[in-house]
């Protein structure tokens, strides 16, 4: 919030930021071929677009290969613990909520190690923009199953194939109470990608996008059938929905009118199991947010805490010097 | 009169004989007819007393002690008979406190409850106490309300507006401190950040501090701060803005317009906020004028702190725009961040001037916040009334007030105070300047009615009316300006029926309306214009002074007005009344008439402008019927498209390949990118990213194909994994492999 007159004052300066400005120093060290990259594009144009500035933006990851975006954006970063980026940006959107905060988050650190964290993110509702990159396996340490991999699956820990249906991330988020916006892109169509991760910057809350990523690494053709047939993918279109472009729209024509405010509807989208939908499955802009509730009455810096702390426990201190003559307890 | 209906139960009509001519002191405490139900209003549940309700939140409102009690009942007496003896009880509380606060006595409600509570355990059964004691108990805890009990009287309207000023500060007060408090929080983190960066942070002693004493000695934190000094301190604060911001911090915890917030309170302890209350408009404005330069000052200060907390404070564009920055640049946003001021005049107190200085004060648009309370509408009391008795003098300050185009005004007399508070409160809360003309009932020379009941009266005998300019309600007067808090709106006088008991001791009633002259009567000053008269008395020629009213001209000498009236005894009179007071209230009637037009009650231009309007409502409606036909043709028309949003997939003529848009500007056979396909995967740039390029969206194009081989475009298709590099044909007949190449690159062409 700004009087007014700041609002003039910040207008006086034209300062326009480009993809580059967003750009580290430190190039992309992921995989020739992997869909994180288009990914970060998605990610950089937003900021472009929204003309974020980059110190109130920031960027909080767990560990993986997705985990390594903080490092390739210009602005602020926090590398964290494995499955812990939730609780950290969590803490920042508390102590600063006037901060811009981005999870990107992989398959396992989200609903594998992080899965708590995860399930708990959703219900809190706390305004930050998610994105769940989700290759179906563990790219950082060499492929291991992670719960979204496919039946049969073989890999370092499954070599006889994968035993467990997997875990289906939309169904999962749309199961949890105050979720308020769900969605599903895919990397390879960046157009959607990016009016995705858009929408869900924009939404005020939890918004959760899970991104279906490429490995070519480990999964070379996980995702062939989706990329070479659009028939197979399912975009899910409304006027409070994706647009799409001419383009996009010829090439994809297996299109639902999906109302994301129809959640049992969203649910069963998410439950496809034949196409790959992609869109806005769920919005609700009236669940509150965590931080907006516990809205203090007053700045809480750690001083403050600390003399509050303090005058609470001095109420049950025992000052001996005080009643010399008594013993402490009769 | 609110809270009330006028209905009355039967005073006696009763034949007054020859003494009625004589003085009788009896037959000098005629009152209105109408009043006859409301002689003793502490037998009466009703608005009055006021419980003024505490809260630091800014949503306190003033409540009436009958509603805290009917919710007090709600919420722990049991229905039914079950609860019949508990709900007489705390009725009986109710009716204590209000007999308690009628008789002078003060305080808070939490205090006179109490008292109630004695008095009821000392007048019970010693049986009945025990039980008595234990639901006094849970009424007590549950009876959450508390704040000042206030009755209506002389100090009535003072007590309301300062309550509701103090309301509305409170609530500016918090949204003032959790922003302001916000701003040193963020100006702080910045120079504590930069010193952390500082070598002085980094020094061992600063980092062992840091850790603590349980693992200070697994560190060296000698050679720590070596290696941390080293860094580069490139991103330190320049001297300049550091200053700027310590300016800017010592301005923000300074101020002294609301008192100190608790992140900013420890520093300034000394510092003692302004006043904002005044007794007279010249010293409120001196004090305003007084304060302007550190107004600005802080203003800039804000904006200054939120510059510099989102990094935008740019010397060479912002430094000049500071300078310049004096009070005549104060916009209304930025004095809505501030406290209004409140000056609290009374008519026949404070200085006769006051009342032109409040218009001043009011016209300059300065915030402030007038009460002229009145507590005599008929004017001077020597000898003879004044010629113009009807609301002369600080009365008509609030008609006056609606000439200041920007100011808000509200009217309305004590008994209504209460029931419209939310005007008071949004007058208070309102960003220019608001005017409260409050009229007590307190007059001086009415004896034996209550302020509540004279005040109500005021109103209900358009003597006093109730009335609100608001101008952030809309652009013109209809949604600006609003009469409909008085009662009956739509006509001259208000009318009730008056039940009485007549001379075979029947029931009869009566439609009488309540004039003027009904309210002046109550009045002392105007005892000689006045004659009660007793039945035997009554002629054919009298007639009631609204219908002598009511006729044009008024004329005809030879008729007889007059008004209902009862005596101490509740006898019912026509009391004959004079042209003085006829003239009197033709006067009210026609200040009355003209309000009544402002709010847009049968409003003569509008009355012109209605017969125009219906004309041209007639010639529309026909045209519109005409339109009705064509639309029911249109939609007989086969439909069109279902869905938007989906039709182009099927309705478009199918495209043989995506990009054909692109198509026409390039020349057959030339290679190229489905650009905004692209997934950025650097498939492509890592073979020659002279050939392949990102654009500003950082997706790739063919930049120059003559800038490498035809095989690596042919390589860069086949690495693509969405499949959108078309090679076209090969632009160097010389290269070698070509055919091979040729084949490779049909399936992307
Ligand atoms: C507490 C902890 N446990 C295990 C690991 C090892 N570890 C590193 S990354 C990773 C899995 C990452 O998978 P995912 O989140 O899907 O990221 P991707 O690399 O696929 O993008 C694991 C198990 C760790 N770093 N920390
Ligand atoms: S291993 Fe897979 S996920 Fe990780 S960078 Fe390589 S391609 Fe991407
Ligand atoms: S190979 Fe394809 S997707 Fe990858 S960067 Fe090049 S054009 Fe884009
Ligand atoms: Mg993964």
């Amino acid at each position: 919030m700004h009087a007014p007159r700041t609002e003039c004052l910040l207008n006086l300066i034209d300062q326009e930021y480009a993809i580059r400005d967003y750009q580290s120093d430190i190039p992309p060290r992921w995989c020739t071929g992997c869909g994180d990259n288009a990914i970060l594009t998605a990610i950089q144009r937003l900021c472009r677009d929204e003309q974020l500035p980059p110190e109130k933006t920031v960027f909080v990851s767990g560990i993986g290969c997705s985990s390594r975006l903080p490092h390739y954006m210009n602005a602020y970063g926090f590398h964290g613990l494995h499955g812990r980026a939730f609780p950290v940006a969590e803490g920042i959107k508390m102590r600063r909520p006037d901060l811009h905060v981005f999870v990107t988050t992989g398959d396992g650190d989200c609903c594998s190690i992080g899965a708590a964290h995860w399930i708990h993110a959703i219900r809190y509702n706390m305004d930050m923009t998610v994105l769940m990159h989700d290759n179906q396996i563990y790219g950082l340490t060499k492929m291991q199953a992670s719960p979204t991999s496919p039946r049969g699956l073989r890999s370092n820990t499954t070599p006889r194939g994968a035993y467990l249906e997997p875990l289906n991330p939309l169904t999962v988020t749309l199961g949890v109470p105050n979720v308020s916006f769900v969605a599903q892109a895919a990397d390879w169509i960046p157009e959607t990608l990016f009016d995705i991760v858009s929408q869900a910057y924009r939404h005020k809350g939890f918004s959760f996008v899970r991104v279906l990523q490429r490995c070519p690494e480990f999964m070379p053709h996980r995702f062939d059938a989706f990329v070479q047939d659009p028939s197979l993918t399912r975009l899910l279109v409304h006027q409070k929905g994706l647009t799409l472009t001419p383009d996009t729209s010829r090439t994809y024509r297996n299109q639902e009118i999906h109302d994301p405010g129809d959640l049992n509807r969203a649910r069963e989208i998410a439950s496809l199991t034949e196409e790959v939908p992609v869109g806005i499955l769920y919005r609700n802009s009236e669940v509150p947010c965590y931080e907006d509730l516990r809205e203090g009455e007053r700045p809480n810096t750690p001083g403050l805490i600390r003399t509050v702390l303090d005058e609470e426990f001095d109420k049950f201190t025992i000052w001996p010097e005080d009643q010399p003559d008594q013993p402490a307890a009769s | 009169m609110d809270g009330i209906s006028l209905e009355l139960t039967s005073p006696r009509l009763i034949e007054l004989d020859s003494e009625d001519s004589g003085e009788s002191s009896r037959l000098r405490q005629q009152q209105p007819a109408l009043f006859a139900s409301y002689s003793d209003l502490r037998r009466l549940r009703y608005d009055y007393p006021l419980v003024l309700v505490e809260d630091d939140g800014g949503s306190a409102r003033v409540q009436s002690l009958t509603d805290v009690v009917n919710a007090l009942v709600r919420q722990v007496v049991p229905a039914g008979t079950q609860g019949k003896a508990f709900r007489w009880q705390l009725l009986y509380l109710e009716q204590t406190v209000r007999e308690l606060v009628a008789a002078g006595t003060e305080g808070r409600l939490s205090r006179l409850w109490r008292k109630a509570e004695a008095e009821l355990i000392k007048a019970a059964d010693k049986a009945d106490r025990e039980a008595l004691v234990k639901n006094l108990d849970l009424a007590r805890e549950t009876l959450e309300t508390d704040g000042e009990v206030i009755d209506c009287d002389d100090k009535t309207p003072a007590r309301f507006l300062v309550h509701a000023w103090n309301t509305i500060q409170a609530g500016k007060a918090k949204a003032f401190r959790k922003r302001i408090d916000g701003l040193i929080l963020k100006l702080s983190d910045i120079l504590k950040s930069d010193f952390t960066k500082s070598d002085k942070a980094r020094s061992p002693e600063i980092l062992k501090s840091a850790v603590g004493d349980t693992f200070d000695t697994d560190f060296d934190f000698d050679a720590m701060s070596r290696v941390l000094v080293e860094g580069s301190h490139a991103d330190m604060l320049s001297p300049e803005r550091r200053r700027r911001i310590e300016a800017v911090l010592m301005v923000l915890q300074s101020q002294r317009f609301y008192g100190p917030g608790r992140a900013s309170g420890r520093w300034v302890e000394d510092v003692e906020p302004y006043t904002f209350v005044f007794d007279n408009c010249a010293d409120a404005m001196d004090a305003f004028r007084d304060r302007l330069p550190q107004m600005v000052d802080f203003i800039e200060a804000v904006s200054i702190a939120e510059l510099e907390i989102e990094n935008k404070y740019r010397p060479e564009l912002h430094d000049p725009f500071f300078q310049r920055l004096d009070e005549s640049e104060l916009t209304a946003d930025d004095l809505a961040l501030f406290p209004s001021y409140l000056v609290c005049l009374r008519d026949g107190e404070s200085d006769a001037v006051e009342t032109v200085r409040a218009l001043e004060a009011i016209a300059s648009g300065f915030p402030v916040k007038v009460l002229i309370q009145t507590d005599d509408i008929l004017g001077d009391s020597s000898p003879e009334p004044p010629r113009a008795s009807f609301a002369g003098g600080s009365a008509r300050l609030a008609a006056m007030a609606l000439g200041v185009n920007n100011a808000y005004v509200f009217q309305t007399a004590s008994a209504s105070l209460f029931r419209l508070q939310e005007r008071v409160l949004k007058g208070m809360l309102y960003e220019g300047p608001a005017l409260f003309s409050v009229y007590s009932g307190a007059t001086k020379t009415v004896s034996g009615i209550s302020p509540y009941l004279l005040s109500a009266a005021a109103t209900e005998s358009r003597t006093f009316p109730s009335f609100t300019y608001d101008p952030a309600a809309g652009p013109d007067w209809a949604s600006r300006f609003d009469i409909r808090d008085n009662p009956q709106v739509e006509s001259t006088w208000a009318s009730h029926v008056l039940t009485y008991e007549d001379e075979a001791l029947q029931r009869s009633s009566e439609a009488v309306a309540f004039t003027h002259i009904d309210f002046a009567i109550c009045d002392s000053r105007f005892e000689k214009h006045w004659v009660p008269t007793s039945r035997s008395k009554w002629m054919d020629t009298m007639i009631s002074a609204s219908d002598l009213l009511a006729r044009e001209g008024n004329g005809a000498a030879s008729v007889v007005p007059y008004v209902w009236t009862i005596d101490g005894d509740g006898c019912l009179r026509r009391t004959v009344v004079d042209d003085r007071l006829l003239n009197s209230a033709r006067r009210c009637a026609e200040t009355w008439r003209s309000l009544q037009e402002l709010g847009g009650i049968d409003n003569s231009h509008a009355r012109c402008q209605l017969e125009a309007a219906r004309a041209e409502w007639e010639q529309e409606r026909q045209r519109l019927s005409g339109a009705a036909e064509v639309a029911e043709a249109v939609a007989a028309a086969p439909a069109i498209a279902e869905s938007p949003v989906a039709a182009p997939a099927e309705e478009t003529a199918p495209a043989p390949d995506s990009g054909v848009d692109a198509a026409e500007a390039r020349a057959p056979d030339e290679p190229y990118i489905e650009t905004a396909r692209c997934t950025t995967c650097n498939e492509c740039t890592q073979i020659n990213n002279k050939m392949f390029v990102y654009n500003e969206n950082k997706q790739a194009y063919i930049a120059d194909p003559d800038a490498g081989s035809y095989r690596q475009i042919v390589e860069a298709a086949e690495s693509c994994q969405v499949s959108i590099i078309h090679p076209g044909k090969p632009r160097n007949p010389d290269e070698p492999n070509l055919a091979e190449l040729i084949e490779r690159a049909e399936p992307f062409n």
